[in-house]
């Protein structure tokens, strides 16, 4: 490390390349603020996925402006995926060395903005598409899409991919602004780590903004669920609506056949849902509603090791994210105060709290604070302990009971999705972590499916995720959304 | 291609040949240690005294009054640090301006550390220290006020004569850095009450690493190093004899072509002013008459300063930057922050100092250069718009 800039840093302050902005661009990208001080534009225009055209424009000092000018001289003309693999590393050698001291932010500022003109860039081409969650048919070969979130999981798995000898882009999604740093150039930031452990193992990386699309699928969801009296799950409604989707989106731009995620779970032939081999980490249940052209295009690495195995892989090659923490809540509510969100969002009205038989208990604020299964916050003394049974949005009553009460031994389920044929359907998981429980099904009215299930199970509320598994337990044959319980 | 030109003065000056001249015979063979009581020492200590007169006569002070440091830094801890330690012990409140170099600044937030109270004193867009709010916050407990004589950084020139007269009258001790301002303003102790003054060589175009501090009769600051009490039992360490002769050299230099430098300095700077009126956006910081013989400070806007300092470079101009870009991101100058700058302002500054030695040729070649830069970097530039 030295203190003084190469003569190509110099080189590239007195003489920058591909300065300026472009008029019409394909995509517009811009990263920094006023608080750091440093602020780069780049424009590009993109062909067929090459970059015919790259324009930038930097205020900051001569380490921004020289890094700049040496990507935009690397990227040009380049295919995109060869674009998005250059890193800060290649940006360094290009400049003739390592940066001063204290300058690396640079190689970070301009790579970003780089990369956000790609995002505004594929952005403005699935236009409608992207919103509405659509995907195309699977084309190309030996060639995956790898979302990447930042965390331990879905590295490894663009990792495996790699060595098995697939083409692998990486993909980060931009769902929300309730990420770590997400509006500064200078703190850490969920995307720019996401970003350097892909470029570490060579791997190109892309961004898309999907907040509008998570906003409508996901976040609404979760608000609307609450004030319905349903117990939303978020990741449920992500997998269903967005994150597959937007990962088939790429692929189908860069004509890339698979896409993959850090799920632990299995694709068999079918395709059919499996269990992963780590089944304390299993993910099939909140992987019901992948649709099956999506499921069949899909790879999940992981499932074919614990989780022990994947940090010890991440560890032994080196990766910063082996020592990431586990992440347990929702991603956009980082607090896990999910009253306290819900709340932001709808003005809750007072009600009563009442029993089976409609006696009044007590007095409640608001419906959106309580979901089917809940003891804590009732309000209410008692002999034993009680627990909100039922929700009702409708007349503002929280129905509470005894623990017997919540037992359930008929499901209705609806807004079916099916891996196998549903005759094959022997047992029901109806939460996250709950075990399957053998059921038989029987068709209801208006498409919705009845299970009648061997033994009680308690703490099943509407919205939450039903998921049925073959008479093994090891392949799920589909998956809905539970619409009414009964006892 | 032609020589680099050397437009950065309040950062160091070239080292004068005459004094060059008078340091040499100290430089090489035979010397003393000036606390030796042999010839050698003898001769070393005679050495320093000339000096010492050399320095006293700059600022109308008694050859006893002044104390050779390592430089303006040091002078400065000894001075703060020195007199507000020294102070009696119900004194624990300190006055200093919000413009002050980095060495006092510093040795003030020191001073909060060990339990001192800290007024920072504003001033004006113009960076006029504020007179009243600086009187009025002298107090009986007030161990010490200061502030600089004229600014590093924009090149105001505070009106140190009422500051030190407002200390005289609560008694309080004032210490002003007159790093920059000696040479180039008439400094004269017996007219100014002024308890110490920090002295630097390299600005006088003396040697680098020794300074002087004036330090009052009847003041005595507590030292903050010890050792042999050599300078008085103010500076314990054995001088630095060559060092000390060429800063008496360049003292007797500056005072006697006091008139002649700033003249000449002035007329430089004037043409550089006039010439950068041609480019738009371009604002002078500091005050425009109460200002450095040497002195341009200016605002660029959508230009960020080290970019611009560099561009400069390569064209052969070597000027100052007044911030710098790290990881973090800029720190803007606290300078310009108490001026009433924004941080994007802070970023976007240039400062040209002008020297005895430069020519008008040279100013116009910078005009030409910077004009260039400046155009380039905002063709360059998200943050403006021609």
């Amino acid at each position: 490390m030295t203190d003084r800039y190469t003569p190509q840093v110099v080189d590239h302050l007195v003489r920058p390349r591909n300065a300026g902005e472009i008029p019409d661009p394909s995509g517009r990208g811009e990263s920094g603020d006023a608080a750091c001080g440093d602020i780069a534009c780049f424009t590009v225009g993109i062909s067929d996925n090459f970059l015919e055209e790259i324009r930038y424009k930097v205020y900051g000092c001569a380490a921004c402006i020289a890094a700049g000018s040496a990507l935009t001289e690397l990227a040009s003309g380049k295919h995109l995926i060869e674009a998005a693999r250059i890193s800060k590393v290649d940006i360094e050698s290009a400049l003739g060395g390592p940066l001063p001291a204290g300058k690396e932010h640079a190689l970070t500022l301009v790579l970003d903005a780089m990369h956000k003109a790609f995002e505004d860039h594929w952005n403005r081409t699935a236009g409608e598409m992207l919103l509405e969650g659509g995907a195309r048919p699977a084309t190309g070969g030996k060639s995956v899409v790898a979302a990447m979130s930042g965390g331990v999981d879905s590295a490894v798995t663009a990792l495996l991919l790699k060595e098995e000898g697939y083409e692998v882009v990486a993909v980060t999604f931009r769902l929300h602004d309730g990420e770590r740093g997400s509006r500064s150039c200078c703190s850490p930031d969920t995307v720019l780590f996401a970003r350097d452990t892909a470029h570490r193992m060579g791997l190109p990386h892309f961004t898309l903004n999907l907040k509008e699309l998570f906003d409508r699928r996901v976040m609404q969801d979760f608000v609307g669920s609450y004030e319905a009296g349903r117990t939303p799950n978020p990741c449920v409604a992500c997998n269903a609506h967005v994150k597959f989707h937007a990962a088939a989106f790429l692929a189908d731009e860069l004509g890339y056949h698979h896409v993959a995620t850090g799920h632990y779970a299995r694709v068999e032939e079918g395709p059919a849902l499996a269990r992963p081999v780590d089944e304390s980490k299993d993910q099939t249940y909140v992987l019901w509603p992948v649709p099956r052209e999506l499921l069949s295009r899909t790879i999940f690495p992981l499932g074919d090791y614990r989780k022990t195995e994947v940090r010890a892989i991440a560890e032994e090659r080196g990766l910063a994210v082996a020592y990431t923490p586990e992440s347990q809540d929702i991603c956009f509510i980082p607090d896990g105060n999910y009253r306290g969100f819900v709340r932001k969002k709808v003005t809750a009205e007072p009600g009563d709290v009442v029993d089976r038989e409609g006696q009044v208990l007590g007095r409640h604020a608001g419906v959106v604070d309580f979901t089917v299964g809940q003891r804590r916050g009732i309000g209410v003394s008692a002999p034993a302990p009680l627990y909100v049974t039922e929700v009702r949005p409708n007349s503002g009553q929280v129905v509470v009971g005894r623990k017997r009460d919540l037992e359930v031994r008929e499901v209705a389920v609806k807004d079916l999705n099916w891996f196998l044929e549903p005759g094959e359907a022997s047992s029901i998981q109806v939460r996250y972590n709950g075990g399957p429980v053998a059921c038989t099904v029987e068709e209801g009215n208006e498409g919705e499916l009845v299970a009648h299930l061997d033994e009680p199970v308690v703490g099943v509320a509407p919205g939450q995720s039903a998921v049925f598994y073959t008479e093994d337990g090891e392949r799920v044959v589909g998956g809905g959304v539970v619409a009414r319980r009964g006892s | 291609m032609m020589d680099p030109v050397y437009l950065d003065n309040a950062a160091t000056t070239p080292l004068d040949r005459r004094v060059l001249e008078s340091m040499l015979p100290h430089l090489g063979g035979a010397r003393g240690n000036p606390s030796s009581l042999h010839s050698f020492g003898n001769d070393a200590r005679e050495a320093i005294d000339g000096a010492r007169a050399s320095v006293a006569a700059l600022i109308g002070a008694s050859p006893e009054e002044i104390v050779f440091t390592s430089g303006g830094t040091e002078s400065d801890a000894l001075a703060v640090l020195g007199m507000a330690r020294s102070a009696p012990l119900e004194k624990r409140h300190v006055v200093v301006s919000r413009v002050e170099h980095a060495a006092v600044r510093e040795d003030a937030g020191h001073l909060k550390e060990e339990g001192f109270e800290v007024s920072w004193i504003g001033v004006d867009a113009d960076g006029v220290v504020d007179l009243d709010e600086f009187t009025a916050a002298l107090r009986p407990d007030t161990a010490l006020a200061a502030a600089i004589w004229a600014n590093n950084e924009v090149g105001t020139v505070e009106p140190v004569r009422e500051l030190a007269e407002a200390c005289a009258e609560s008694e309080v001790p004032f210490h002003s850095d007159a790093v920059q301002a000696a040479g180039r303003v008439r400094i004269d102790v017996s007219e100014t009450p002024v308890s110490t003054i920090a002295l630097s060589g390299h600005k006088l175009y003396g040697p680098q690493g020794v300074g002087a501090l004036y330090v009052r009769g009847g003041v005595s600051p507590e030292p903050t190093v010890f050792g042999g009490g050599q300078e008085k039992g103010l500076r314990s360490g054995t001088q630095n004899v060559a060092g000390i002769v060429g800063l008496g050299v360049a003292a007797r230099l500056a005072r006697e072509e006091l008139d002649r430098r700033v003249a000449h300095e002035r007329a430089l700077r004037d043409r550089i002013l006039a010439g950068i009126e041609t480019i738009p956006d371009v604002q002078l910081n500091g005050h425009s008459e109460r200002r450095l013989s040497n002195n341009v400070h200016l605002t660029v806007a959508g230009v960020e300063a080290e970019s611009l300092v560099l561009f400069l470079d390569s064209l052969g101009y070597a000027v100052g930057s007044g911030s710098a870009c790290s990881s973090g991101g800029h720190k803007a100058s606290p300078v310009l922050l108490a001026m009433g700058r924004s941080d994007r302002e802070a970023f976007s500054v240039v400062r040209i100092t002008v020297g005895k030695d430069n020519t008008a040729e040279e100013v116009d070649g910078f005009l030409e250069a910077f004009s260039t830069a400046v155009a380039r970097l905002r063709e360059l530039s998200p943050l403006y718009a021609g």
